[in-house]
């Protein structure tokens, strides 16, 4: 662009009056920001996409909690074993045994668990769901070439940045909110089933306070996703780059974590101690890490708190820290992108 | 090559000063100076390539030049553009939206990326610019569902909704039959009789010539005229004289040939075209308020015209003038045409020559 400054002597046009019918609003950066974001809320409520992703997200929900239900029903009620000579020998269990099993086999339908077993869902078909809305909010707009349209309008290109990233925050919270209250109403509704009652002993001040942090982790670790969408997205120019880019990442990401842990065990040493602490880098490390600190608080309680994952030796900074320098590069790449761009075809 | 640099004040719209954008080694647009006054109905004409829709995109804010500046309203493209989107209402090539959205919502839409209120406050403003564009039956129809000719009114619809000072139009009847683009001749007469400044670039001579008060027109990227359109036609005014022989004609042609060398200056150029019948035409490139010396000149050699008219010029000369190098010399059996000898605009090509 030209970097020859304004000079004092060019005097702006008086602006001419425009018709009574034309109602402008205000024009300062937020204002701008918000209006460009109601535009974007605007075409995403009336889209099908959004809501048949969502759909299947539910049905998917719906299916994971049935599968509690199913092991209830076919939980043996007798308990065989095997002689010497091979052969079985089964017993009726006790009622008070048989009440356990179902109890712990149901589990999963009630609060606290039913939270964790949401989450868990969520993980899987959300961020499945939102990266495929992401690409397509964002790449879009340069595979139709509304590009054109939204930048000749009046919002800088950072200000509709920022309305594509904060449309995408909103979908993420949405998504989540929306698929833990059908996680918990399905999993109570399937425990009506189960006959066994619902102890809210855990729910005080302190769970609560946790349980909305563990669901803030849920839609931290899908922004931290959803921006490798807007990023690729971006730098592609197509829908198909933000989706497939990303969710070649997230699959990639937790497999390649998993060979790395392995081979680093094999080879003993600074070389394995390194391979194994690579994992210790990537998003999903440090989401479950954050998510399962969280985690024991809430089915557990803190005095009681054990991680039941591989990535205990992450601290809640460390992974803070981790996702934070994720965001900021996803973002500032999309952003600097966005900004040095020539519009064309 | 047009060189000199606008003048800015306060009736200027447009101004650009050196504009310049290149890709790679490709000069796409070079030193582009351009002048669009407020009220202009302006032309901005160039063959396909010609860095028209560069031009338009850099005014916009879509493309950043390589060198130079772009002057909108006083206000400098590369630091108030916002302010400056505020004030325009633009079509770039073919007008693109949402395809699972009405034409409706994508008015809506685009309302809340021009700074328009939200909410139904500026639902009678929608129902205007659908009326102008005489969409309004087809206003909740989705737009995937829309002919061309519709997605291009919708366009023009979005790029009046905030009721702009100055409108830019890229080839604007793309894709409309003649009575659509007939109403949108009318619809810019009318948008400048409401003092609109019209940036309108097309291909469609003929229209540009019946609305546009004033023309540029750009070959390779170089603006190669500018100017007022009555005057770019009066200087393509000549005198067209019916003899009827062609031989006399031959003879008319050599008379006034050997006057031009023996210092009638006021001659600039001589040519024979055929008219529809067949026979030939004396063309003189001279002022029209000469004609009575012609006729005389003619006269005194025993040569007496049938017919003499002032051919009035037109923006297609203008236009292929200005865009090809060079026109074919007289031939003495022939026909002259406008047309460039191939070899010849090569090597004008080759030479980086401007008309």
């Amino acid at each position: 662009m030209s970097s020859t400054p304004q000079t004092a002597t060019e005097q702006a046009i008086p602006v001419l009056k425009r018709s009574d019918t034309v109602i402008m609003g205000r024009q300062d950066f937020l204002s701008v920001l918000l209006r460009s974001i109601s535009g974007e809320l605007y075409k995403i409520r009336r889209r099908a996409m959004p809501k048949i992703l969502l759909l299947i997200a539910i049905i998917i929900m719906i299916i994971a909690f049935s599968f509690s239900v199913l092991a209830v029903a076919f939980s043996p009620s007798v308990s065989c074993t095997t002689d010497s000579n091979g052969k079985e020998y089964c017993i009726p269990k006790s009622q008070a045994a048989i009440q356990k099993q179902k109890e712990a086999a149901s589990e999963s339908l009630r609060l606290p668990s039913s939270l964790s077993m949401s989450i868990s869902v969520i993980n899987f078909i959300g961020t499945i769901s939102l990266l495929i809305l992401t690409g397509s909010i964002v790449g879009g707009e340069y595979a139709t070439g509304t590009i054109r349209l939204m930048l000749t309008r009046g919002p800088t290109r950072a200000q509709f940045l920022l309305a594509k990233i904060g449309i995408v925050i909103i979908c993420v919270l949405t998504t989540v909110f929306l698929l833990i209250l059908v996680g918990i109403i399905v999993g109570a509704l399937f425990n009506l089933t189960t006959g066994i009652a619902v102890d809210f002993s855990f729910f005080t001040g302190e769970w609560l306070f946790h349980a909305i942090l563990y669901v803030l982790i849920a839609a931290l670790g899908l922004s931290v996703y959803a921006m490798i969408a807007v990023c690729l997205a971006t730098l592609g120019k197509t829908t198909a780059a933000g989706i497939a880019g990303a969710l070649i990442w997230w699959f990639f990401e937790s497999t390649l974590g998993g060979i790395l842990i392995i081979v680093g065990a094999l080879n003993k040493g600074p070389i394995g101690n390194l391979l194994q602490s690579i994992p210790d880098y990537f998003i999903g490390s440090n989401i479950s890490a954050l998510r399962d600190h969280q985690n024991q608080y809430l089915i557990n309680g803190a005095t009681q708190a054990t991680s039941t994952t591989n990535t205990h030796d992450i601290s809640d900074v460390h992974a803070i820290i981790v996702l934070v320098v994720y965001l900021v590069v996803f973002i500032g790449i999309a952003w600097w992108v966005n900004h040095q761009r020539d519009i064309t075809n | 090559m047009v060189n000199n640099m606008p003048l800015h004040d306060s009736n200027t719209v447009i101004s650009t000063t050196r504009l310049t954008k290149t890709f790679g080694k490709l000069v796409a647009i070079n030193d582009l100076n351009l002048e669009v006054m407020r009220g202009d109905v302006f032309g901005f004409l160039g063959p396909n390539g010609s860095g028209k829709t560069t031009t338009i995109r850099m005014l916009l804010g879509l493309i950043r030049p390589t060198a130079g500046r772009a002057i909108l309203f006083g206000l400098d493209t590369a630091y108030q553009l916002p302010a400056i989107l505020l004030r325009i209402g633009a079509i770039v090539e073919t007008p693109t939206f949402y395809p699972y959205l009405s034409g409706l919502d994508n008015l809506r839409v685009v309302a809340a990326n021009s700074g328009m209120v939200l909410g139904k406050a500026n639902n009678r403003r929608f129902e205007e610019v659908l009326n102008i564009v005489e969409l309004h039956v087809y206003g909740k129809l989705a737009y995937r569902k829309y002919s061309l000719g519709m997605k291009q009114r919708l366009g023009i619809a979005a790029a009046l909704l905030i009721d702009p000072e100055l409108v830019m139009l890229d080839e604007p009847t793309n894709g409309l039959d003649p009575s659509g683009m007939i109403e949108i001749r009318q619809l810019i007469r009318r948008l400048s009789s409401l003092g609109k400044t019209i940036f309108l670039s097309s291909h469609l001579l003929a229209e540009v010539q019946q609305v546009c008060n004033r023309v540029a027109i750009l070959r390779k990227g170089n603006l190669v005229k500018q100017g007022d359109v009555k005057e770019l036609l009066r200087e393509r005014e000549r005198v067209e004289v019916h003899i009827g022989q062609a031989e006399q004609t031959h003879s008319a042609f050599d008379v006034l040939r050997q006057s031009q060398d023996q210092g009638a200056t006021w001659i600039n150029n001589i040519s024979i075209e055929q008219n529809k019948e067949g026979n030939p035409i004396l063309l003189i490139d001279a002022p029209v308020a000469r004609s009575a010396e012609i006729n005389m000149l003619l006269a005194h050699n025993n040569l007496f015209a049938a017919e003499i008219h002032p051919r009035e010029g037109n923006l297609e000369e203008v236009f292929l003038e200005a865009t090809t190098p060079t026109s074919v010399p007289y031939m003495p059996n022939g026909i002259q045409r406008f047309a460039p000898a191939p070899a010849q605009a090569q090597s004008e090509e080759e030479k980086g020559a401007t008309l």
